[in-house]
């Protein structure tokens, strides 16, 4: 494998992301809500750094206020799918072989409808377009993958026999899920995790982008592309190239963090 | 005549945290027809030696000092496309779990057959099939037109050694390395794949580099021994000198 | 070749065949119940703003019309009675037969996902090899760096790049639609109004599938079945080629299956960017303005690439991995003699 370099130029650039989209308060130069109409769709320069939308917002301080609403969203909706994840893995794993297969047979089912229509769906039914239930409705809508590698590793862990000697002493379900199977498949959830966050990042913008997620007027690296259509016409580069750009660094930097925490295939040397 | 001279070879790996010397300053040779045994415990360097000769290392692993000699030609510096050419014509290897060695997804008949046109190109279609067959029979396995079609996950333990057995000879070796043949092997089967070696060595006369860790099986193999202990090959002999007199503490006891 | 058992074979695919309608059917009820439970109103589907001049009784009778009155199960039971007559009803927003509305666009989509899918496949075979050959060299990880960056760019906006570069400052290529108005029977303008949602389609999984092949592929080199290929004579190019290429091959393959309805989902994004008529856009509208009998056949049509995808993997295992292939047959007699 490809020798493992902690990536510390991702972490830096991730963590400069992050501090600045936390510290946005100190970080924006003008109010990222306010439309100014006598400057729409303004060309960077000196008073408007990364030039302003059509509806005449500072891009500079909207990609710091909206990132801050898009990372948000990411962690919270990683949390959730994470947990939801650890919880049917770890019972289809820990449960009796027919009830295993039907679990994981729903779950291959919920895999098959595309995620687009799952969250759409899922969006329509949980209702409003806020922030907290988008972040629910994304986290719904990834849990799959990572449920079926916590059911894996159950699988291989509950015949062990440090498992079986902790239920022969008598220990219940979650004791036993907590002390003894989730310290052992954290690690190879680890990586499932980070890229947990960038796939919902990328869910997040993409809907909003397509106008089914957040509204305009919450700013979030997405809803700040909803309003690219009109940029392709006026030819504005800025509201597109800026954010986006943003949005691929973080999305690269997690990637390149996800894939150093990633357990390597096999620590051998090739025998070619 | 000796076949292969090894002089003060020294092999290291270089790892991120830092070298690790696994052969050390190792000096023997092997004669003609002969079987050597090198003798020491898991992880003395032993099988670090053989790869070495056969440059089959991964790139962390060095030369760092010494000579190797191919019947009085030196080959220490030779580059991996004159090492192939010795590969599968001069040198051959014999492994030790054949389950793994053998390609999983190829039929045990094919494996034999690309080694024999790696040997013999010019041999066709035809004449390369009975030469499966034949060497198939030599290494003993009954049936061989019918197990030659078959796949490694078909054939029992020693079945699969007999058959890497069989790859290792269509390259007509002039030296054959035994890595550990038989530790995979149950007990039984054990000591007919050594009796098979033992026979073949005397049909074809090649040179055999046999290493074991285990003192009876080496007691039963050698012609001459040598004995290695982190790195080193501090002892070597003929097998009576050895064996007849006391076998080391090292290697005493019976895994 | 020992002798093999007949029944076994026929009786897989008759097992197969009844969890592919019951996946299916449960699929039907649960999109069903979902978009039924769902808020919004499909009368604005049909009449759109018209609905809001429309009197209460105007609007219950149009209801009625539609059969949205019923419950749920009712309304489940009408809709499979006609599906398993071929009668899928007729789309709300469009108001022809859902069928029709679909049949129209199902060549796009297929078009693209299709082809997508070809180049999808033989680049990423060609990129893992690559790669595995020079693993850690520069020319690695050179490729590498660029393959997770492509992975890391959404869909809509590379989507938005190619557009911005190509169309509208470069003026190469069209930014949307299949065709351009008055040229629908051209090739060459339907193959240059793909280029872009294709190279979409294709940057946005490759990686994903090339990295898959090459780490499958180094996983290989590690195997000691590799060292004795090598001792035969064989150069590091032909063990890989000969040896582990052979041994990935199934694994790949089956992956494969798996990714067809996985990159025709994938088109759904660039559709909707580029305007492209397709399924993806059809889904899309479908879902956000209740339009439920379309929905629900696209949803079918999607699951059931899918569940078809599984079994091809399936199947296609069997078939080149010895191990598989024999599991069914003579395998399993000398297993049962031990």
């Amino acid at each position: 494998m490809v020798k493992k370099r902690f990536p510390k130029l991702s972490l830096l650039m991730l963590t400069a992301i992050i501090a600045g989209c936390m510290a946005c308060r100190y970080m924006m130069t003008k109010d990222p809500a306010y439309m100014d109409l006598a400057n729409s769709s303004a060309a960077p320069c000196r008073a408007f750094l990364f030039g302003t939308d059509a509806m005449g917002r500072d891009i500079f301080s909207m990609i710091w206020y909206g990132g801050r609403i898009s990372l948000l969203i990411g962690f919270l909706a990683t949390l959730i799918s994470t947990a939801v994840a650890v919880f049917v893995g770890s019972v289809s794993g820990y449960a009796p072989p027919w009830a295993d297969d039907m679990i994981m047979r729903m779950t291959d089912l919920i895999l098959s409808i595309p995620s687009l229509l799952l969250t759409v769906f899922l969006q329509a039914v949980l209702g409003g377009t806020g922030v907290y239930s988008l972040a629910v409705v994304i986290g719904l809508t990834g849990w799959m993958g990572m449920a079926k590698v916590v059911r894996t590793e159950v699988l291989q862990l509950k015949n062990t026999d440090y498992v079986l000697a902790a239920r022969c002493l008598g220990g219940g379900f979650f004791h036993i899920l907590c002390r003894h199977l989730a310290p052992n498949f954290v690690a190879s959830i680890l990586f499932m995790v980070v890229m947990n966050v960038r796939n919902a990042i990328v869910a997040e913008s993409t809907l909003s982008f397509m106008g089914i997620g957040l509204p305009v007027e919450v700013i979030s690296w997405g809803s700040m592309l909803s309003l690219s259509e009109n940029a392709l016409l006026s030819r504005s580069w800025w509201t597109i190239l800026i954010p986006g750009a943003f949005l691929v660094t973080t999305l690269f930097c997690l990637t390149n963090l996800g894939n150093y925490m990633r357990r390597s295939v096999n620590k051998r040397h090739s025998n070619l | 005549m000796d076949v292969l001279t090894v002089k003060d070879l020294s092999v290291s790996f270089y790892r991120e945290s830092g070298e690790i010397e696994a052969v050390k300053h190792v000096s023997f040779s092997l004669r003609a027809g002969e079987i050597l045994v090198i003798m020491g415990d898991t992880g003395c360097g032993k099988s670090v030696l053989c790869k070495s000769i056969l440059k089959l290392l991964p790139d962390i692993a060095k030369i760092k000092t010494g000579q190797i000699f191919l019947q009085g030609k030196e080959i220490t510096h030779y580059t991996e496309k004159e090492m192939q050419k010795l590969r599968g014509t001069v040198f051959s290897m014999v492994f030790q779990n054949p389950m793994t060695a053998l390609n999983p997804c190829m039929s045990v008949g094919a494996q034999i057959a690309e080694a024999v046109r790696l040997r013999n190109p010019e041999l066709s279609r035809r004449e390369r099939q009975d030469r499966v067959i034949n060497l198939l029979e030599l290494v003993g396995i009954d049936h061989p037109g019918e197990r030659a079609g078959q796949y490694p996950f078909q054939l029992s333990g020693g079945m699969a050694q007999r058959c890497v057995i069989a790859i290792a000879l269509a390259a007509d070796p002039a030296v054959l390395f035994a890595d550990e043949p038989t530790t995979s092997l149950d007990v039984g089967v054990q000591s007919q794949v050594l009796e098979l070696l033992l026979e073949l060595r005397k049909k074809l006369g090649m040179a055999v580099i046999f290493i074991t860790h285990n003192p009876e099986v080496a007691a039963q193999m050698a012609d001459r021994a040598a004995l290695m202990r982190d790195g080193e090959l501090y002892r070597i002999g003929d097998a009576e000198e050895i064996f007849g007199k006391t076998i080391p503490n090292n290697c005493g006891r019976i895994d | 070749m020992r002798r093999k058992s007949l029944g076994r074979p026929y009786l897989t695919i008759v097992e197969e065949l009844i969890k592919f309608v019951l996946s299916i059917f449960l699929l039907s009820v649960l999109v069903f119940t979902l978009s039924r439970l769902a808020p919004g109103d499909p009368l604005y589907a049909y009449y759109g703003d018209r609905v809001e001049k429309m009197s209460m009784e105007e609007q219950e009778t149009a209801r009625e019309r539609l059969g949205l009155q019923e419950s749920i199960p009712v309304q489940y039971v009408r809709w499979i009675k006609g599906a398993v007559r071929g009668d899928f009803g007729i789309s709300y927003q469009y108001k022809r037969d859902v069928k029709e509305v679909i049949a129209g666009r199902l060549g796009n989509t297929l078009l693209l996902g299709g082809l997508g899918f070809i180049i999808i496949f033989v680049l990423a075979l060609f990129l893992g090899l690559f790669c595995a050959r020079r693993e850690d060299q520069r020319a690695d990880r050179v490729v590498c760096g660029i393959g997770t960056l492509t992975s890391c760019i959404p869909d809509f906006w590379l989507s938005l790049l190619l557009i911005l570069v190509f169309s509208v400052w470069l003026r190469w290529l069209p930014g949307s639609g299949a065709y351009s108005v008055g040229a629908e029977g051209s090739l060459a303008d339907r193959g240059r109004h793909l280029i872009l949602p294709l190279s979409v389609v294709v940057l946005g999984h490759l990686w994903y599938y090339a990295y898959l092949v090459r780490n499958r592929l180094l996983e290989e080199t590690r195997a000691d079945y590799v060292l004795l290929a090598r001792m035969k004579g064989l150069s590091g190019k032909q063990v890989l080629y000969r040896h582990c290429l052979r041994n990935a091959l199934p694994s790949y393959l089956s992956m494969m299956a798996i990714a067809f309805p996985h990159i025709l989902g994938g088109t759904y994004v660039a559709e909707t960017v580029f305007s492209y008529p397709g399924i993806g856009t059809l889904a899309y509208e479908s879902a956000r303005y209740q339009d439920y009998n379309l929905l629900m056949v696209v949803s079918l049509l999607t699951g059931s690439m899918v569940i078809l995808g599984n079994l091809a993997a399936k199947l296609l295992n069997g078939r080149i991995d010895p191990r598989m292939r024999l599991k069914t047959g003579a395998f399993k007699e000398e297993a049962e003699r031990w």
